[in-house]
């Protein structure tokens, strides 16, 4: 299990990599959101495998041992709910850029600039 | 101030935050609330440092009453109480500032509520004493930048704004990533928990290079030699005040959090300054150097400047590199920290005032490219007095504040027989007064030039931004003329950071060890994880 999720971590970091050298700021900004996921996931494999544990809402007498550990989850629900506030900042941006620019071409906002 | 009145940091820019939301049509009543509120923070933030200061004291508050590696924490020591108070007064001259000077525009839309939520995360990232509710904090502060970068933008400014946002959004995402990792590894994220695991020696291997990797994300956001590349692009698209509050704050949380992440929680740890400390050392000396060399070679006010902040972060690297050197007495590891405490002081406020300086220099000859400029020192006599005795502060000269926190940290480097370091410091140094010097001689000494210095009828009005900078110069001279004081200040909180001891027993309580009776449910070697005993679940009220 922490293979896979190792493996899908490295796919989904390789992946946002690759998104932000795009050319685009479409794609520049996929890449981002892409990263935030694959950090979310990062965090998630430290709790350790939830396989046969139950939820922390514990009654008596119950294992401790079989008890997900909780904090690793707020973590990414924090996480996500800034990742969300970022993606749609993000994407404000890319709007209004459009607007103005016509274009999301880095190339072409570059020699716009030049122009200026 | 009592302990829990702390929270009153992160409240106040809050509460001002959402008041100025609802008052974005009543442009008067936004500008009072924000004032009332800034002097509130001004006059807490002397309260806290009066408390903490005569005894070293450490305030502490959990929040919910959870006890302290389990719920959050925020702790005020020395530390966070001297960067809350300069923090305050710098946003308190800025805002002046941006009062009177900015345009409608300027000021319209959500200025004035982003510039409270960007102190807000400031002031949280002082206080916190959980290094996740640090991320978050940080977020925060980034969020209201971005937006104050954004909000009636030129194209240019855009552009470079994306720059700005991806890269820190790159590094906030590094910065959760390996929180992640650390908790896998440590199992706490409490700052004063982590600390205690590196005094009594219990950090894991596998934990060292995640780390070491912090110097990373904190390396970016205080923009040190290899991760520096984003400053001097973005700063100067600025307008001057805004340039001069994220100098004068966002690096230099940036160097707070690097003080109190790798002097005060791994300082202690033998096996990761073995790591740091080259590299902090090393990227100081570049840092320093190579920022000077930049803002020389620049040929605009703002740009000069911003490049200089890159500089100025070279000195704080530097004593906290000293800090954690292996190989040096206690003494001079606090004399350095102390230097690097001062600096970060005389830094938030000197460079904070030369760049509203800056702004004034444009509005009165409507151009900030120094070779179109001229004549200001006519123009505006006492403008160029207090520019003056601020950038000779920023170069060091003897009765200024400059002058205490380099000496200070090249004493200490003399003292460690680090030379290399020393030597760069001091050619730094010579640099520093000629940008300024290039500054204060094409800008306000040469013939009277620009567009509109030779126009009486175009005479602005900067009362409100001379105040502004009146304020900033005054700090920064009382930082000079009573070095001594504030010196005495720097390095008690100094000593309590290279001996942490003192904040691991305000947080943790006093055997140093949690009271919830937890760890003896779980092996010795395993790093001790969130697990709440069944029974004790019960009683806790739920």
């Amino acid at each position: 299990m922490n293979l896979l999720i190792a493996l899908m971590v490295g796919t989904l970091f390789g992946a946002s990599a690759f998104l932000m050298l795009d050319r685009e700021l479409k794609g520049v900004c996929m890449g981002v959101f892409m990263l935030g996921h694959g950090a979310n996931l990062a965090i998630l494999a430290v709790s350790g495998s939830p396989a046969g544990k139950l939820p922390p809402v514990l009654s008596h007498g119950v294992d401790i041992h079989t008890f997900v550990d909780p904090l690793p989850q707020a973590l990414i629900l924090t996480a996500i709910v800034i990742g969300f506030a970022i993606q749609a900042f993000l994407l404000t941006m890319i709007v209004i850029t459009w607007r103005r620019n016509q274009t999301l071409s880095l190339a072409m906002l570059a020699t716009e600039e030049d122009a200026h | 101030m009592t302990q829990h009145q702390i929270v009153l940091f992160v409240v106040l820019p809050m509460a001002a935050g959402i008041a100025t939301t609802f008052l974005h049509r009543y442009r008067k009543a936004q500008r009072w609330v924000g004032a009332g509120f800034l002097i509130a923070n001004i006059v807490f933030a002397c309260k806290a440092l009066a408390t903490v200061v005569p005894n070293g004291d450490i305030l502490v508050s959990q929040m919910g009453n959870w006890p302290a590696p389990f719920g959050i924490t925020i702790a005020v020591d020395t530390l966070s109480a001297l960067m809350l108070t300069m923090a305050s007064i710098v946003c308190f001259s800025v805002f002046l500032y941006c009062v009177f000077q900015f345009d409608r525009d300027q000021q319209g839309g959500f200025f004035h509520p982003m510039f409270h939520l960007l102190i807000l995360g400031v002031q949280w990232s002082f206080i916190t004493g959980d290094f996740f509710n640090l991320f978050v904090a940080f977020e925060i502060m980034l969020m209201a930048s971005y937006a104050i970068f954004c909000v009636g933008t030129s194209r240019k400014q855009m552009k470079q704004a994306y720059k700005y946002v991806l890269l820190n959004l790159v590094g906030s995402t590094m910065f959760v990533t390996l929180l992640g990792l650390i908790y896998g590894q440590l199992g706490t994220l409490n700052m004063a928990d982590i600390t205690r695991l590196a005094m009594s020696d219990q950090l894991p291997k596998s934990s060292i290079p995640v780390i070491a990797m912090m110097v990373l994300v904190f390396g970016g956001k205080t923009a040190i030699f290899p991760l520096w590349y984003w400053l001097p692009d973005t700063y100067h698209t600025l307008p001057s005040a805004i340039g001069g509050l994220f100098a004068g704050l966002l690096t230099k949380v940036g160097a707070y959090v690097m003080i109190r992440v790798f002097v005060m929680m791994f300082g202690t740890s033998q096996a990761i300054t073995d790591v740091v400390a080259p590299i902090l050392l090393v990227s100081a000396g570049i840092t320093m150097f190579l920022g000077v060399l930049g803002a020389v070679s620049m040929h605009t006010v703002r740009r000069i400047l911003s490049i200089h902040i890159i500089s100025q972060v070279g000195y704080m690297l530097m004593g906290m590199g000293l800090a954690i050197a292996t190989g040096i007495a206690s003494d001079i590891k606090e004399m350095a920290v102390a230097g690097a405490i001062f600096f970060i002081m005389h830094n938030m406020v000197v460079k904070c005032c030369l760049f509203l300086c800056g702004g004034l220099m444009v509005e009165h000859a409507g151009d900030d490219n120094l070779e179109k400029i001229g004549g200001l020192l006519k123009r505006a006599p006492w403008l160029a007095t207090l520019f003056m005795i601020a950038a000779l502060s920023l170069a060091g000269l003897p009765p200024l504040s400059g002058f205490f926190g380099k000496w200070v940290l090249l004493s200490a480097g003399f003292q460690s027989q680090h030379y290399v370091v020393v030597f760069f410091a001091v050619l730094t140094s010579l640099f520093t007064l000629l940008s300024m010097l290039k500054i204060w001689s094409y800008g306000f000494w040469s013939p009277s030039m620009g567009k509109h210095v030779d126009k009486p009828e175009r005479r602005p009005t900067t009362v409100g931004g001379m105040w502004g900078i009146a304020i900033l110069v005054i700090v920064a001279l009382s930082m000079g003329l009573g070095a001594q004081k504030y010196y005495t200040m720097c390095s008690m909180a100094a000593k309590s950071l290279i001996d942490p001891t003192n904040y691991v027993k305000a947080v943790l309580g006093e055997q140093n060890t949690p009271k919830l009776a937890i760890n003896d449910m779980l092996p010795e070697t395993s790093p001790k994880k969130l697990v709440i005993k069944s029974d004790s679940y019960e009683t806790s009220g739920h």
